[in-house]
């Protein structure tokens, strides 16, 4: 395993790459499986960083491209849906704890947090008012719970020969869609990204919801057919039973 | 936070409270019943309110409808409150202006400005309607202290529309609704009504039933079931559409909701015999003046985030 993070640091991330064995991880569950009771879940994730390093962890969505429509003002009285933008190279979910204020921890902590990820969002036309515009899309994220920047989370334990156990709970939110994710670790010190690791953690749907979103998506017509039907054989059935208790 | 009561909804991608869905559900079937209006136009902002993505609750909520009008058609047709007939004139109307509707709304969107139209046309109608309907049975409940039952409203102006009416071809009874008119008058306000309720993304009952009992002088009984009659099938076909080219249609979220809203809606059907037509359109007139009030307010006042997902995926 420690073989395979310093392999995979070498070609990623170079800098690192002299630390990256004094960093490890572990996260679990490796699979999050979205059931019919799924509801939201927690990953726990544990391992170790250099001694005297603060520690910061994120949960990271694939890259997308998101299309926002900006709200104006029109003849200075009513909100409406504006011009559209194209929000891009923008997370699906970025969940963020770490085990000191991000504030606290440089310039290392200012590019790991939220304020960070918004920087290396582009938004197309390019003359758009970014300073307006990110944090909106900031609050937009957050309201849904697919963002969060914490802080405290992550707990440190004993340094032993030179190493520092740390670890946290990162909940996930219940909208989360199937996908890939990362955690990525990172250990920081002295405003500097000092080691880094990352897991991958895959959402899957099972149970019922795989077996509806199959049909709903790979066998659209049956399912708008089948939905229709039930909605009626429900109405029906119901209707007949209050016909058999009403008192007529 | 109760222990069971969650449940992942795959296809709005979130998981909801069965209880609290169960209890919308059951809320606006009762309204539904009472009124004969799909209730579209309360659900879709709660669902939303509930954390389901805007398009997947729009076209869950018709395919909650479809059980729930359903349920409430059946109702009232043993009440004998459905005149098939002009609700089937109706829904072919619909149907035609709901095509020529969606056509609008495409090129308004290729032109730009669509939600700024669509926002605007809901206050404007929403507000007519209401406050006509409001004074209206305001007035009639002072003329009529103590008002016979159903008495449809048959004192006729000479008005322009009435002229209009009366040249048309074709007269014909419509028994139930105890009128009688050409067939061509409700499948013209019918394409109308649609053509309105594609633009505006609604089944439309809020402005059938007041066409209805206006414009047709249908007494407000048997408007309302035939309302939930002609609102049954378009709310079949929105679902089956929406299912095969977007792919929003959460069946799930749809069937729980629909127990909640047809237990409601028979419910509401027999509330509503009890009360007097006055008393049904005052009623209804408030709702729709709260709702108008409601997007109004959410037009002037600013937003708490100044960016709004676009629809589709």
């Amino acid at each position: 395993m420690k073989h395979a993070i310093v392999i995979f640091l070498l070609f990623v991330a170079l800098p690192a790459t002299v630390w990256a064995s004094d960093l490890e991880c572990t996260v679990s569950p490796g699979i999050i499986d979205i059931g019919a009771t799924y509801n939201g879940t927690s990953l726990a994730i544990d391992g170790q960083v250099p001694e005297g390093s603060q520690v910061v962890v994120r949960l990271v969505g694939q890259a997308q491209n998101v299309a926002l429509k900006q709200k104006g003002k029109v003849f200075g009285l009513l909100w409406m849906n504006m011009n559209t933008l194209h929000f891009a190279n923008v997370p699906s979910v970025c969940l963020i704890d770490a085990s000191a204020p991000l504030q606290t921890l440089g310039a290392a902590g200012g590019s790991l947090g939220l304020d960070g990820l918004a920087g290396k969002i582009t938004i197309d036309p390019a003359d758009a008012d970014r300073s307006m515009l990110l944090p909106e899309f900031l609050r937009l994220k957050s309201q849904e719970g697919l963002y969060r920047e914490n802080a405290g989370g992550v707990k440190l334990g004993q340094a032993k020969d030179g190493r520092q156990p740390f670890s946290v709970r990162l909940p996930v939110p219940s909208r989360l869609s199937p996908g890939s994710y990362t955690v990525e670790i990172y250990a920081v010190k002295d405003g500097a990204v000092e080691a880094q690791v990352s897991q991958a953690v895959e959402a899957r749907l099972t149970g019922a919801p795989a077996f509806l979103a199959d049909l709903a998506f790979n066998h659209a017509a049956w399912y708008g057919v089948l939905a229709s039907i039930i909605a009626i054989l429900g109405g029906l059935g119901i209707g007949l039973v209050f016909q058999s208790k009403g008192a007529h | 936070m109760t222990i069971p009561m969650e449940l992942y909804l795959p296809i709005a991608g979130n998981s909801v409270n069965i209880a609290a869905v169960f209890g919308l559900g059951g809320a606006v079937g009762l309204l539904s019943g009472i009124f004969g209006v799909g209730g579209g136009f309360l659900m879709t902002p709660l669902l939303i309110m509930m954390g389901i993505p805007p398009t997947v609750a729009a076209a869950t909520d018709s395919n909650q409808i479809v059980g729930a009008s359903t349920s409430g058609t059946l109702a009232h047709l043993r009440l004998g409150n459905v005149d098939v007939k002009m609700g089937l004139l109706l829904l072919i109307g619909g149907v035609l202006g709901g095509t020529v509707g969606v056509e609008i709304i495409k090129m308004l969107r290729a032109m730009g400005n669509a939600d700024f139209l669509i926002n605007i046309t809901y206050v404007l109608m929403l507000g007519l309607v209401g406050g006509y309907m409001f004074v209206e049975s305001l007035q009639s409940m002072h003329k009529a202290k103590a008002p016979a039952r159903d008495v449809p409203e048959k004192h006729v102006k000479s008005s322009a529309f009435g002229r209009m009416a009366a040249s048309l071809p074709w007269p014909m009874d419509f028994k139930r609704s105890g009128v009688r008119m050409s067939p061509l008058l409700p499948l013209l306000l019918g394409v109308m009504v649609g053509v309105l309720s594609a633009i505006m993304g609604v089944g439309g009952g809020f402005i059938m039933v007041p066409v209805m009992v206006y414009l047709l002088r249908m007494p407000m009984h048997v408007v309302v079931g035939t309302s939930l009659f002609q609102i049954l099938f378009t709310c079949l076909n929105v679902t089956v559409m929406q299912s095969i080219s977007n792919h929003t249609v959460d069946f799930v979220l749809a069937l729980i909701l629909l127990v909640g809203s047809s237990l409601g809606a028979q419910v509401g059907a027999k509330l509503g015999k009890k009360l007097h037509g006055d008393q049904l359109k005052i009623l209804l007139a408030t709702l729709v003046l709260v709702v108008m009030f409601k997007i109004l307010y959410e037009l002037i006042a600013r937003p708490d985030v100044l960016l709004a997902s676009v629809g589709g995926h």
